[in-house]
C-alpha cells in the first residue's frame, strides 16, 4: 500500500518535471553526455557499433568495412570519446585460439580506424576471446553472430 | 605383472570383441571383491566411528577401482565381514563364491593420539597369496586419502603403471548467464573432496595449470582490462602477475621441472609463444610466424614443446625444441587441431579435434602418427593428463547448452565419467602424483 502511494507519487513528480523540461533544453555539449546517450549516437550514425566476421577470419568485409568508415567519423567528430575496440571469437573454437584470433580481429578493426584519421591515442584493444558470446546456440548460423568486433566507448 | 594378471578373469576381451577390435589397448578387467575394513574397536573420532570409516573407506577403494576401467569391483554392501585379524591372513575358501580373483582386506584402527591407523592388502585370490599391503597413519578426518592411497597401490601392482586416485584438479567454476559468466579458479580432490575456490570471481579467468609439485597455478586473469598471466601460490595464497602486463598474455604451461612457464603474448594481431622464468624476468620468443601460434606443452624431458598454430591456413599442431629451433608439423589429418597437451610418459599427444562439425578428445603418437579419436561428444576439448598418462580429464558441453561439465577417460576409450562440481566447470588440469 506504502509501496503503491510512493510510487504514484513518484509518477507525478516524474511528470510535473517532464512538463518543466518540455521546452526544448538547450543542447548539451558531447562531452557532458553519458555512455549510453553516445554509443546510441554512435549506432545512429554508423549504423551499429558492431562488425561481423565470417568463422576463422580477421579479414573486414565490404559491410564492415562500411560500418568503421562511419565509426571512424564519428569518432573524429567526438574527438574526447575514447573507444575499446573489442574482439570476440565463437564458442566453437578452442579456448587459446579464440584469445588470439579475437585479439586479430580487434588489431585488424583498429588498423582500419587508424587508417581513416583516427587518433592511436583514442583507441585500445581488447581480447575476449570467446568468454563473452552473445548467443550460444546449436547452430553455426547463430553461433558466428559471436565472431564479433565491438566498438566500446570510454570515457 | 603379466603373470598375475593373466591369473585373473579377462571380461572386458569376452564381453565385446568387437569393441576391443575398436581399442586394442583396452585391459582386460580385475574382479576383485572389496568388503568392508573391519576395526578392532569401535572408537568415535573425528572423522567418525572408525566402524563407519572402515565401510567409507571400502566403498572409496572400490569407486576408485572401478572408475580406472580396469577393475570390476564387487561393492562392500553385497559381501561377507570378517576380523581385523583375518585382514592379514585370509581365509581363502571363504571368498571362492564371491567369483572374485582378487581379494582387498584391511581395517581402520584408532590411535592415542586421535589418529587413525589404516592398513590395507591386495589378495590374489586363485593363487592364494599376498599381492601387495600398504600402511598409513592419518588424520581421522583424512581417512578418504588413505583409501586413495591404497586404491593407487593395487591399481599400480596389478596395471603396472603409477595410480591416480590420490590427485588434485584445478578448473574454473563457471555462474551467471552466458553473457555475462562469472568464472573463478577452484581446487578439490578429483573425487571432488576438499573442494575450494581460489578467489571471489570478480574477474573472468581462464586455463589453470598445476605446477608439477603441485605448489602453484599458473592461469589467465581479466583483471585490470588487459588479460594477462598470473602465478598463484597454494600455500602463500600470494597471486602475482607473471610479466608486466603491457600487452595481452594467455595460455600458461609449465616446464616439467617447474622452472620455466612457456605462453603466448599477442599484440598488433600476432600471437607467439615465449619463454619466461616462472619467477619472472624477461620474456624469450620462441615463435615468429604471423597468425596465431599458442597453446604450448612440454615433452616431459622438457627438451620439446608442442603447441598449435594457423600458420598453414588451419589450426594444426607443431613440435619445436624448447628453444624454438626444428619447428615441424605433426599434424595432417582432415580436420583442423587444437590444444595439444604431451603425456607424462612422453610417448603420446592429446589434443581437441574439430572436424565434422564436432569437437573431440583425440591422441597421436609424438611424431603425430596413429590419430585415434577417444571420445564422441559434441563438443569435448582441452585435455589434461593423468600423471601416470593413462587418463586424461577434458571439457564438454552438450549441443544447444552453455554448459560444461569435467570428465575424465581412460585413453584406452570407453565411456567418459563427469566429476562432480558444486557448479558448471570448465579448463581442467591434473595435478601431478601427489607423492
Amino acid at each position: 500500500m506504502m509501496r503503491a502511494m510512493l510510487m504514484i507519487l513518484g509518477l507525478a513528480m516524474a511528470s510535473a518535471a517532464e512538463a518543466q523540461r518540455r521546452p526544448p533544453p538547450p543542447p548539451i555539449a558531447p562531452h557532458m553526455m553519458s555512455l549510453p546517450v553516445l554509443e546510441a549516437d554512435l549506432r545512429a550514425k554508423a549504423g551499429s557499433n558492431i562488425v561481423q566476421f565470417e568463422r576463422d577470419s580477421y579479414v573486414l568485409t565490404p559491410q564492415a568495412q562500411l560500418i568503421l568508415d562511419r565509426q571512424a567519423a564519428w569518432l573524429l567528430a567526438n574527438p574526447w570519446v575514447r573507444a575499446s575496440i573489442e574482439g570476440h571469437a565463437d564458442t566453437r573454437q578452442t579456448r587459446d585460439y579464440a584469445l588470439a584470433l579475437a585479439e586479430r580481429r580487434a588489431a585488424a578493426a583498429r588498423n582500419f580506424l587508424l587508417a581513416r584519421g583516427v587518433p592511436l591515442q583514442q583507441l585500445a584493444i581488447v581480447s575476449w576471446g570467446r568468454e563473452r558470446p552473445v548467443v550460444e546456440a546449436a547452430h553455426e548460423a547463430t553461433w558466428l553472430q559471436n565472431s564479433r568486433v565491438v566498438t566500446v566507448l570510454k570515457q | 605383472m603379466p603373470v598375475f594378471k593373466s591369473l585373473l578373469l579377462a571380461l572386458a576381451a569376452l564381453a565385446s570383441a568387437s569393441a576391443a577390435a575398436q581399442v586394442p589397448e583396452r585391459e582386460p578387467l580385475t574382479v576383485v571383491a572389496v568388503p568392508p575394513l573391519p576395526t578392532p574397536k569401535n572408537v568415535e573420532t573425528d572423522g567418525g566411528a572408525t566402524g563407519v570409516i572402515g565401510i567409507q573407506i571400502a566403498q572409496q577403494i572400490a569407486t576408485d577401482l572401478r572408475s580406472s576401467a580396469s577393475f570390476l569391483a564387487i561393492a562392500p554392501e553385497k559381501l561377507r565381514q570378517y576380523s581385523p585379524t583375518e585382514a592379514g591372513a585370509p581365509i581363502y575358501p571363504n571368498w571362492a563364491d564371491t567369483g572374485a580373483g582378487a581379494l582387498v582386506t584391511g581395517y581402520v584402527q584408532a590411535r592415542d593420539d586421535g589418529r587413525l591407523t589404516v592398513a590395507c592388502y591386495l589378495y590374489d585370490l586363485k593363487e592364494r597369496r599376498e599381492m601387495t599391503r600398504k600402511g598409513f597413519v592419518v588424520a581421522a578426518t583424512d581417512w578418504r586419502r588413505a583409501a586413495h592411497n591404497c586404491a593407487d597401490a593395487f591399481y599400480s601392482r596389478v596395471t603396472g603403471v603409477p595410480g591416480h586416485f590420490d590427485t588434485r584438479v584445478a578448473y574454473v567454476a563457471e555462474t551467471g548467464p552466458t553473457s555475462a559468466r562469472v568464472k573463478r579458479l577452484a581446487v578439490m580432490d578429483l573425487d571432488g573432496s576438499g573442494h575450494r575456490y581460489l578467489g571471489q570471481g570478480e574477474v573472468t579467468v581462464l586455463s589453470p595449470q598445476f605446477s608439477p609439485d603441485g605448489s602453484r597455478i599458473a592461469y589467465m586473469s581479466f583483471t585490470g582490462g588487459t588479460p594477462h598471466i598470473r602465478v598463484h601460490d597454494l600455500d602463500s595464497k600470494k597471486d602475482r602477475p607473471l610479466l608486466p602486463a603491457v600487452a595481452m598474455s594467455f595460455s600458461p604451461a609449465f616446464s616439467p621441472d617447474g622452472r620455466w612457464i612457456a605462453f603466448s603474448m599477442a599484440g598488433e594481431g600476432n600471437s607467439d609463444i615465449y619463454v619466461i622464468r616462472a619467477d619472472g624476468g624477461f620474456p624469450r620468443r620462441l615463435t615468429t610466424a604471423p597468425g596465431a601460434d599458442t597453446a604450448p606443452s612440454f615433452s616431459p624431458d622438457g627438451d620439446k614443446i608442442v603447441f598449435e598454430s594457423d600458420r598453414s591456413g588451419s589450426q594444426q599442431l607443431y613440435v619445436m625444441d624448447a628453444d624454438g629451433s626444428n619447428q615441424r608439423r605433426i599434424s595432417f589429418g582432415a580436420a583442423a587441431y587444437g590444444t595439444p597437451a604431451w603425456s607424462p610418459r612422453g610417448d603420446l599427444i592429446a589434443f581437441t579435434r574439430m572436424g565434422g562439425s564436432v569437437m573431440q578428445i583425440g591422441v597421436m603418437s609424438s611424431s603425430g602418427r596413429g590419430e585415434r579419436v577417444i571420445t564422441t561428444g559434441w563438443q569435448d576439448e582441452g585435455p589434461s593428463w593423468a600423471p601416470n598418462g593413462r587418463f586424461l580429464l577434458f571439457q564438454r558441453k552438450a549441443r544447444g547448452v552453455g554448459l560444461s561439465a569435467i570428465y575424465t577417460v581412460p585413453i584406452t576409450g570407453g565411456e567418459p565419467r563427469r566429476l562432480t562440481t558444486p557448479q558448471p566447470a570448465s579448463d581442467p588440469s591434473w595435478s601431478g602424483a601427489s607423492e
